[in-house]
């Protein structure tokens, strides 16, 4: 079931004047409940355009938004409470920090949703926890972190509302490799422990492949293509022609196949390719057993 | 929120004004003001509008986008036109309209005069006119880094008496270089903390001054960050003040700039003649 569908959405920036810019054109996409989705396409392909309409910071043009089955501008006065459900983390996200301590500022939007102290407190603590943000770190000043713990306390900031849906906008951008994985796993974990909806815009196949279930490709303001990580990444000749490319191991994977090698399963993250290569190897060397009587390698 | 507002600035062209010179621009558009400031009569008046009009014909800006360029002034606009029809008090004419109005002890007679409306209508002209010109010779026509090195060009005599010319008009440049990132960076923010459940809207007017404070804290922490990346930048290509600085694109007058000039002062020297010639006897 779609959790958050958007129906026939277009957009135009600076509608009327000689900077008028499409940036939807008539755009119907659906994202599944409990799913990670990615959200691909080149730069100005309009991914960020369509993340801003979902929390509600754009109204669309024309189209709708459905939350749940409801127009979430069916009540425009009521559009915070439509962004304490859907919570979106924008790219580069450290600059949002501004209160005295690191758990004053991720308990901002609690403060803004009027919760009660303890819960704010509880729900702090946790989404520190999701992110990989050291408790003795809360204490401090957000402005004294570095940059990877700015972002993770940003990121905790949304977290810490316990939205429905949690977009985020290159949520790991600039962070070194161990800081990509405990972010982007942190994702996963948030995701199984809630159920919740994950949507993510990244230039990352490899990321892509490993941490979603399904994707969104979009190019010139328009969805152009949907399905899970293995059918959208088995086009490879389409995603080059619009700009994009599949991960780089999935690459070699294909050039096994083109060799000779038989792989056969999910061949787009390094483990599913070792497997499946592993896989040939062991059924390469059964079919020459008999014949040859020997255990020579392959 | 930001984007509607086209006063100040700059729209790249190809007319004969965006073409000229910058500093005789700045000059053009100073004699120009004091054309505006000396109108005193209708056929004057006249004149400034159809000045106006022929500077936007000329300049091939589009109506629509000076006209909203006039947006933000509508206030100013409205607000001396009231003064100055409830305030203008004529001896020689009897008023036009009247009222007795008993505040208190005392008789508030509030009356409107022909002389008001005249330099109601006239004052707002004038404010017009001046923007529009001012508009069209500077800021619309004119890229920010050029019209700052005319500045420095016209101010340059200034470095005799030891001012600073060149290092004003480096921050003059670089401040306005930065005003679009900085609006850039505004609506980042606010949009960021608006996800967080932000209210800039709504409330109190302190509740509204305080709901801006996410905004401001981050604006200035990086405006800082940025002051300092730039001056490491600037230092890294051996920037050093204006001493023995030369420039790529040196600012040269044509013949068409010294025409538009000659123009321009024709038609100061008109506003003048003109103002002493009142047929119609309507002038303030």
């Amino acid at each position: 079931m779609n959790l958050l569908e958007l129906q026939d959405v277009s957009y135009v920036y600076s509608e009327g004047t000689p900077f008028e810019m499409v940036a939807l054109h008539h755009v119907s996409v659906g994202f599944e409940k409990g799913s990670i989705t990615g959200l691909i396409g080149h730069t100005g392909s309009g991914k960020s355009t369509l993340v801003q309409l979902l929390n509600g910071l754009l109204r669309p043009k024309q189209g709708k938004i459905l939350l749940d089955g409801e127009d979430i501008w069916a009540k425009p006065k009521e559009i915070r409470k439509i962004r304490y459900r859907v919570g979106l983390v924008m790219q580069y996200p450290e600059y949002q920090l501004f209160d005295e301590t690191v758990r004053l500022d991720i308990g901002y939007a609690l403060r803004n949703m009027s919760l009660p102290a303890e819960e704010i407190a509880e729900r702090v603590e946790e989404a520190a926890a999701f992110v990989h943000l050291d408790s003795h770190l809360l204490d401090q000043s957000p402005f004294a972190l570095s940059g990877g713990q700015k972002r993770r306390a940003a990121l905790a900031g949304v977290i810490a509302m316990r939205p429905q849906v949690l977009v985020l906008d290159e949520p790991a951008a600039g962070l070194d490799p161990i800081g990509r994985s405990e972010i982007l796993g942190g994702l996963r974990k948030y995701q199984e422990s809630f159920g919740g909806t994950v949507i993510l815009v990244s230039h990352s196949m490899e990321d892509m492949a490993q941490y979603c279930d399904r994707i969104v490709a979009m190019n010139h303001s328009e969805v152009f293509m949907t399905g899970t990580v293995e059918e959208v990444f088995s086009h490879a000749q389409e995603l080059s022609d619009i700009g994009l490319d599949i991960p780089s191991i999935a690459r070699i994977a294909l050039r096994l196949q083109a060799a000779g090698i038989p792989l056969q399963g999910s061949l787009y993250t390094v483990s599913g390719v070792r497997e499946a290569y592993l896989r040939a190897i062991a059924e390469a060397r059964q079919m020459k057993a008999p014949s040859e009587g020997g255990d020579r390698r392959v | 929120m930001f984007k509607d507002v086209t006063l100040g600035q700059y729209f790249p062209g190809d007319s004969v004004i965006h073409r000229m010179d910058p500093r005789a621009k700045i000059i053009a558009s100073i004699l120009y003001i004091i054309a505006v400031f000396c109108a005193r009569n209708i056929i004057s008046f006249a004149a400034l509008a159809a000045s106006a009009l022929l500077l936007i014909l000329i300049s091939r800006i589009s109506m629509m986008t000076v006209l909203r360029g006039l947006k933000p002034i509508l206030f100013i606009l409205v607000f001396t036109a009231l003064i100055n029809i409830f305030l203008t008090r004529s001896t020689e004419e009897a008023p036009l309209w009247q009222a007795n109005i008993p505040v208190f002890s005392w008789n508030w007679q509030p009356s409107i005069y022909r002389e008001g409306i005249l330099r109601a209508i006239f004052t707002a002209l004038r404010v017009i006119v001046l923007i529009i010109g001012t508009s069209i010779f500077l800021t619309y026509t004119t890229s920010p880094i050029t019209l700052t090195d005319a500045i420095e060009e016209l101010l340059s005599p200034l470095k005799l008496l030891h001012v600073p010319v060149h290092d004003f008009a480096m921050m003059m440049t670089i401040a306005l270089r930065f005003i679009p990132t900085l609006i850039e960076e505004t609506e980042k923010i606010m949009n960021a903390q608006k996800a967080r459940g932000a209210d800039f809207s709504n409330g109190s007017l302190v509740q509204r001054a305080k709901a801006l404070l996410p905004v401001l804290i981050p604006l200035f922490v990086s405006a800082f960050k940025r002051a300092g990346d730039l001056a490491i930048a600037m230092e890294c290509r051996c920037y050093r003040g204006g001493e023995g600085r030369t420039k790529l694109h040196k600012l040269e007058y044509h013949f068409s700039d010294f025409l538009i000039l000659f123009l321009v002062v024709a038609f100061m020297a008109g506003i003048f003649v003109i103002n002493h010639y009142n047929p119609m006897g309507i002038g303030i």
